[in-house]
C-alpha cells in the first residue's frame, strides 16, 4: 500500500460543491474485507471513473452509493444529506439513479413501460401515457436511439435493452447517476451516443460515476479517475494526471505480492498433446480459439470478466450445446463434446466456477458429493457400499488436504475452502485426463489457496493436463506453464513462461490492446 | 449425530444448540409421539391390535402412493395425477379380473400405470412443462379415461377371488399390510442404499451440479414419475380389491393425501431432501388422526378442515426450521 495515492487535492472542496462525500467506507463479506475504509469525493457536475482489477472493491463501492449494499462502517453524504443505506427507494429520493450491468428490464413489458418502471407519470391515479410517450421520444432523440416505444422489451437486442436501462436511469432527472460498466454490450455508435449524452448531462450539472474496464473510455470521458486495489484506494486524481500505463500500474500496484511459485517436475519432451482443440466457437461469446494442453502442463487463461474465458472452459466441458470446434485427445480425433457426459467420456472434467449453483449438492455429505455421478464405483449390483465409499473418498480428500474424518459432514456446513477441496476431490475421483478448473480459489483463505495450487501442480506432475481460469492474474502466473490471454472472445496472446516469466502487466497490456483497436 | 454443527463454535454453549438441532431434525417424531399420547387419552382403544390392523389396512392404498410420491418429490418434482392413475388402476383391475384372473389383471394394472408414468415423465423432461401443470393436465386426462374405460359404471367382477389382496389375511394380519410394509421397505432401501436413490437425491438437490457430474438427470427424473404411477396403480388395485368394486371416482383425495403425508414427514417440496421413514411417520400421523376422529364420530367435513390446517402448519414449520438451522 505505497504512495500511488495521496494525489488528492490538498485543500478539500467546500461541502456544498460536493455531490458525494464518502468517509471511511468499509465492507466486510463473511470474513473478507472487500473495502478497507475508503474516502471518495465527487464534485457536482463531474464525471468520475472507478477502475480496478476484478475484486478490487469498485463495484461494492458503487453498490453502497446506489443504496443496494449496506457497508459495515463509514458514512456517505449525498448533496450534503446523510445517505440511508440499503434502501434503493431512499437513494432515488436523494437524487441517485443507478444503471446496472446485469439488465433489470421486464421482458414482457413495452420499451416505454420499462423506461418508466416504478416511476410512472400519472394524473390523479390514471397513467399519463401521452406524457410518457413525449418524454420517451425526447430521450430517444437525445440518445439517438431508434427504439419503438411499443416494442416488447424482451425481443430487443441486448444493446437496445441496455439503452432502455440507461433511459430509465436518466428519465427521472436524477442528479447523481451511477453506471456499472455501461458500455460492455454496446456497439461503437451507441457507445458514442451514450458518451455524448453523458457530456451533455454534465453540462447541465449532473454528476456521474461509472465503473469500467475499458481504460481508453475512462481516459476519454472522465474528469476524475479513482483506482481501487485490494479494497483500498490506490490513487485518485484528475484525468490530466493519468496515463494508461499509470492506471495499469495503480491497478496492479508496485508491491506485487508474489504468489508462491510452485516447483514443477521436469517435463517429458516429445509426447503428443493431451488435448488439442481448434476453432472453438461459442456463438456470441468466443470465436475461433485454439488451445493445446500437453501432459503435465498447466495452462492458465488470463483475461477480464466477459472476455470469454469461462465460455471456453464450458465449451470444452460439453456445457455449450451450440459450440463448435474440433477436438483431439492424445493425438487422436475425438467427438466434439455436446453434453457433459460426452466430455467425461473423453476424460475431460470441469471444476465449475460456481460452487453452490453448479458444483455441489449442498444438502449431501462430502463423500456423497465426491462420488456423485460415479456411484457405480462404490457399489455392487446397484447397492452402495458405505465402507467402500468412505474409504475411497477419504483417499481423495487426503490428497487435497481435506480433513478425512469430515467426509461425512454435510457440505453446506463446510467452509468455502473445504467446499472447494471437495469439488476438486470429486473431479479427481472421476480419474480425469484433463482437468478444467474455473476460479479455483475464489473466496477462500490463503492457506487453502496454497494447498489447492500445490495439489494441482502435483496432479500435473502425475501426467494430467490442467487448464486454470482465474480472475487473480498473479495466481494465473504463479500456477501455469503457459498463459493464453483472452479479450472479447478471442485469443489475443500466448505467453510461454518457460521462455520468459510473465508479469501481470503483460497480461493486462495484451487484454487492453484489443479494446483500443476496435 | 457426531457432527457438531459448525455454528456452535461461535456460541458459548454448544449443548443446548445440539439438542435444538436434534429437536428440529426429528420434530415430526415428537409430534407423532404427542399425537399417540393424546389419542390414548381421547380414545383408549387406539392401541388395540384390531384397531391397529384397521388403521394400517385402511391406509395401505394411500401409503403405497406416498412411497412413490416421496421419490418424485426428492427428485425435485411433483405429481398431481396420482389420484387419476389410482382410479384407473382400480377400474382396470376390477374390469379385467374376470377375463384375466387375479394375477393377469394385476399385470394389466402394472402395464397401464407404467404407461401413464412414462407419459408424465416425458412431458416433464422432454417438453419441459412444469410438473405441477403437466400432472394437473395428465391427471384430468387419465381420470377422464378411467371414466370412459369403465363407462362411468362401477366394475364388479363375478369372481370374488379378486378380493384376495384386499380382504384375506396371513397369520391374522391383512395381506394389504404386508404389501404396504414391503413397498415401504423396498422404497427405503432403494432410496437410502442404491446408486439409483442416491442419484435422485443429487438430481433434486442440485440438478445442474448433477448434470455436470454426468448423471442422466432427465432419465432419472422421468423414472420417478413411472415409479409413482406404478405405486398409484397398485394402490388403486388394492382398494378395489378390498371394496369388491372398481370405480372411476375412487381417486378423489389421493393426490392431496399422499402429498400431505410426504410433506408432513418433512420431505422438502424443493427436492433433494427427505427420507422414507419420514413418509412412514407422515402416514402414521394422518392415519391415526383419521382413526381417532372417526372413532370420536367427528364429522368428515371437520376432518377435512383439520387436515388442511395440519398440512399447511407442517410445511410452515418445516420452512421455519430450515431457516433457523442455516
Amino acid at each position: 500500500m505505497q504512495s500511488t495515492a495521496s494525489v488528492l487535492p490538498a485543500t478539500a472542496p467546500e461541502p456544498d460543491r460536493l455531490a458525494l462525500q464518502a468517509t471511511g467506507v468499509e465492507m466486510r463479506y463473511s470474513g473478507t474485507l472487500a473495502l478497507k475504509g475508503v474516502d471518495v469525493q465527487a464534485e457536482k457536475g463531474t464525471i468520475h471513473a472507478l477502475v480496478g482489477e476484478n475484486g478490487a472493491g469498485k463495484s461494492t463501492f458503487l453498490g453502497i452509493i446506489a443504496g443496494r449494499v449496506v457497508p459495515t462502517r463509514g458514512t456517505v453524504r449525498i448533496f450534503d444529506q446523510p445517505h440511508v443505506f440499503g434502501v434503493p427507494r431512499q437513494a432515488r429520493r436523494l437524487g441517485i439513479a443507478t444503471i446496472y450491468q446485469e439488465l433489470t428490464i421486464v421482458p414482457a413489458l413495452s420499451a416505454q413501460a420499462n423506461v418508466f418502471l416504478g416511476q410512472v407519470k400519472s394524473h390523479s391515479g390514471l397513467l399519463d401515457e401521452r406524457a410518457m410517450r413525449r418524454r420517451f421520444e425526447e430521450l430517444a432523440a437525445e440518445m439517438s436511439v431508434s427504439i419503438r416505444p411499443d416494442a416488447i422489451a424482451g425481443r430487443l437486442s441486448v444493446a437496445d435493452q441496455q439503452m432502455l436501462e440507461i433511459m430509465r436511469g436518466i428519465q427521472s432527472g436524477a442528479k447523481l447517476l451511477l453506471f456499472d460498466e455501461p458500455t460492455t454490450s454496446l456497439a461503437p455508435p451507441e457507445r458514442e451516443a451514450l458518451f455524448r449524452l453523458m457530456r451533455q448531462l454534465r453540462g447541465e450539472g449532473t454528476t456521474m460515476m461509472f465503473v469500467s474496464h475499458n481504460l481508453e473510455e475512462v481516459l476519454d470521458l472522465s474528469d476524475v479517475v479513482t483506482v481501487f486495489r485490494d479494497g483500498n484506494l490506490s490513487g485518485s486524481a484528475p484525468r490530466s494526471e493519468w496515463t494508461k500505463p499509470a492506471l495499469i500500474r495503480a491497478m496492479v500496484g508496485h508491491d506485487v505480492v508474489e504468489n508462491r511459485r510452485v516447483e514443477r517436475a521436469p517435463r517429458k519432451p516429445g509426447a503428443a498433446p493431451l488435448l488439442m482443440a481448434t476453432g472453438v466457437t461459442v456463438p456470441g461469446a468466443i470465436e475461433n480459439v485454439d488451445i493445446t494442453v500437453n501432459p503435465g502442463e498447466i495452462v492458465g487463461i488470463g483475461g477480464l470478466v466477459g472476455s470469454g474465458r469461462t465460455s471456453l472452459l464450458r465449451a470444452l466441458a460439453g456445457l455449450e450445446p451450440r459450440s463448435t470446434g474440433t477436438l483431439s485427445i492424445n493425438g487422436e480425433a475425438a467427438k466434439w463434446p455436446e453434453t457433459p457426459r460426452e466430455a467425461l467420456k473423453s476424460g475431460i472434467v470441469l471444476v465449475p466456477e460456481d460452487r453452490k449453483a453448479q458444483g455441489l449438492v449442498l444438502g449431501m455429505s462430502a463423500m456423497d458429493n465426491i462420488a456423485i455421478g460415479r456411484f457405480d464405483a462404490v457399489s455392487r449390483f446397484g447397492v452402495i457400499s458405505n465402507s467402500k465409499m468412505n474409504q475411497k473418498s477419504r483417499a481423495v480428500a487426503r490428497e487435497f488436504g481435506f480433513a478425512e474424518n469430515r467426509v461425512g459432514t454435510i457440505v453446506r456446513n463446510l467452509s468455502g475452502g473445504n467446499q472447494q477441496k471437495v469439488m476438486l476431490g470429486k473431479a479427481r475421483f472421476r480419474g480425469p485426463r484433463i482437468l478444467l478448473v474455473d476460479e479455483p480459489t475464489r473466496g477462500i483463505d490463503i492457506g487453502a489457496k496454497d494447498e489447492i495450487m500445490t495439489t494441482l501442480r502435483r496432479l500435473a506432475d502425475d501426467g494430467l493436463g490442467i487448464i486454470v481460469v482465474s480472475s487473480d492474474l498473479e495466481e494465473v502466473i504463479a500456477a501455469s506453464d503457459r498463459i493464453l490471454v483472452m479479450a472479447e472472445g478471442q485469443k489475443v496472446a500466448e505467453l510461454d513462461q518457460a521462455t520468459q516469466p510473465a508479469k501481470v502487466q503483460d497480461i493486462l497490456n495484451a487484454a487492453f490492446k484489443v479494446m483500443t483497436h476496435e | 449425530m457426531s457432527n457438531v454443527p459448525i455454528s456452535s463454535a461461535a456460541k458459548p454453549a454448544s449443548r443446548p444448540l445440539f439438542t435444538r438441532d436434534i429437536f428440529l431434525q426429528f420434530g415430526v417424531v415428537w409430534a407423532f409421539v404427542l399425537l399417540l399420547v393424546a389419542s390414548a387419552i381421547l380414545y383408549p382403544r387406539v392401541f388395540d391390535p384390531n384397531n391397529v390392523k384397521n388403521i394400517l389396512s385402511q391406509s395401505a392404498p394411500v401409503g403405497i402412493v406416498a412411497v412413490g410420491m416421496t421419490f418424485v418429490m426428492i427428485g425435485g418434482g411433483f405429481d398431481l395425477s396420482v389420484g387419476a392413475i389410482f382410479a384407473l388402476g382400480a377400474v382396470v383391475f376390477a374390469h379385467l379380473a374376470d377375463p384375466l384372473g387375479l394375477w393377469g389383471a394385476a399385470g394389466a394394472v402394472v402395464v397401464a400405470s407404467t404407461i401413464c408414468g412414462v407419459i408424465n415423465g416425458l412431458i416433464v423432461t422432454k417438453l419441459r412443462v412444469n410438473p405441477f401443470v403437466a400432472t394437473l393436465g395428465t391427471g384430468s386426462a387419465f381420470g377422464g379415461y378411467a371414466f370412459i374405460y369403465s363407462d362411468a359404471a362401477p366394475q364388479v367382477p363375478n369372481d370374488f377371488s379378486f378380493q384376495y389382496l384386499g380382504t384375506e389375511a396371513w397369520f391374522g394380519w391383512p395381506i394389504s399390510i404386508y404389501i404396504l410394509i414391503a413397498v415401504f421397505l423396498i422404497g427405503a432401501f432403494v432410496l437410502a442404499r442404491c446408486t439409483y436413490g442416491r442419484s435422485i437425491y443429487a438430481t433434486g438437490g442440485n440438478t445442474e451440479a448433477a448434470r455436470l457430474s454426468g448423471i442422466p438427470v432427465d432419465v432419472l427424473r422421468a423414472s420417478t414419475y413411472v415409479m409413482t404411477a406404478l405405486c398409484s396403480g397398485i394402490g388403486g388395485m388394492i382398494l378395489s380389491s378390498r371394496l369388491g368394486v372398481g370405480q372411476a371416482d375412487m381417486g378423489g383425495s389421493i393426490a392431496l393425501d399422499s402429498i400431505a403425508i410426504v410433506v408432513i414427514g418433512g420431505t422438502s417440496l424443493l427436492g433433494g431432501e427427505g427420507t422414507m421413514w419420514r413418509t412412514a411417520i407422515g402416514l402414521l400421523i394422518i392415519a391415526t388422526l383419521t382413526n381417532v376422529f372417526d372413532s370420536l364420530a367427528i364429522n368428515n367435513n371437520y376432518q377435512l378442515v383439520a387436515k388442511g390446517v395440519i398440512v399447511i402448519g407442517a410445511v410452515a414449520l418445516d420452512i421455519y426450521a430450515r431457516r433457523i438451522r442455516t
